[in-house]
């Protein structure tokens, strides 16, 4: 009960470069939110946001970030993420934006959904996809993802008992 | 001793409350600037653009794109009146108080009167003068 709350901010690099995702780096970025910040809510804004500021997790591959900001300031964060309009690495400037997937109160929910929604968005690229090699490699992630959801959902009945277990069933 | 309580006869009067809850959407303020050094002239945009810069210094940009207006300015005093949306207010006054300096001279603003009503800055009861 006196315990400081945080907010984890699921966020989801989209850009048209290809190279912008892999320049990714949790520092650089860090650095670029806490500018932009201090940049439209000025110095209340950089001070009261960047103390318990943080990127906690940094895909390269898949462009996702999850940011962690105290509860009582989460929303100035949230407000100045669409000001975000570039990266930079080594001088190079690559156009991106920040899309907000999931604002959750503790790392173990952002999980959650992270997992749901990569889920889904494998069977997204599934229909998408024009080549066989490519659509035989999704075909087989998505399976052993099934098998992996099948597993952990006999895993959380056992914990769980009876009644849960028939509800999570359905 | 209850007994008499009770047989108490019920008010003639029956009162009635009006609540006005003023949804007042801007705020008026009667401010002065005031320099360490005297001598120094501001026209009205320059005055308008040091409110600004306060703004945006403390609060960013969201803060500096707040409608403010100066509605009167008198430049021999340097006394404004000002007037700000109500949301607002709590921004504004916190930039005036912390603003410190002009082009690098010192300087504070004086907060004289602050209402949502702008009929109420016409007169001050602390600048009445008794004899």
């Amino acid at each position: 009960m006196v315990r400081f709350k945080h907010r984890y901010l699921l966020c989801e690099v989209v850009s048209d470069d290809p190279r912008c995702r892999l320049s990714l780096e949790d520092r650089a970025l860090g650095g670029l939110i806490r500018d932009t910040i201090a940049r439209v809510h000025g110095t209340f804004g950089a001070a009261s946001c960047s103390i318990g500021f943080a990127v906690r997790y940094l895909n390269a591959y898949t462009g996702i970030v999850l940011l962690r900001c105290r509860k009582e300031f989460y929303q100035l964060v949230c407000s100045a993420l669409p000001f975000i309009t570039y990266l930079e690495n080594k001088g190079h400037r690559y156009p991106c934006f920040l899309n907000t997937l999931h604002v959750g109160g503790t790392i173990r929910t952002c999980q959650k959904f992270l997992i749901r929604y990569n889920r889904r968005q494998l069977l997204i690229l599934l229909q998408n996809c024009t080549d066989e090699g490519e659509r035989e490699a999704i075909q087989k992630s998505v399976t052993k993802s099934c098998l992996l959801e099948e597993r952990s959902d006999e895993e959380e009945l056992s914990d769980s008992g009876g009644e849960e277990a028939a509800e999570a069933m359905e | 001793m209850w007994s008499a309580l009770d047989k108490m006869p019920a008010p003639a009067t029956t009162y009635e409350r009006i609540v006005y809850r003023n949804p007042s959407e801007h705020h008026y303020m009667k401010v002065c600037l005031e320099f360490e050094d005297h001598g120094v002239g501001l026209n009205v945009a320059q005055f308008k653009q040091l409110l600004i810069s306060a703004l945006k210094d403390l609060f960013g940009e969201v803060a500096a794109a707040l409608p403010l207006d100066v509605l009167t300015y008198e430049e021999k005093t340097l006394s404004a009146i000002l007037r700000i949306c109500s949301s607002g207010l709590v921004k504004l006054w916190s930039s005036l108080t912390l603003l410190g300096s002009y082009k690098g001279k010192k300087c504070a603003f004086r907060v004289i009167q602050v209402s949502p009503f702008l009929l109420a800055l016409s007169g001050n009861s602390r600048e009445l003068v008794l004899d």
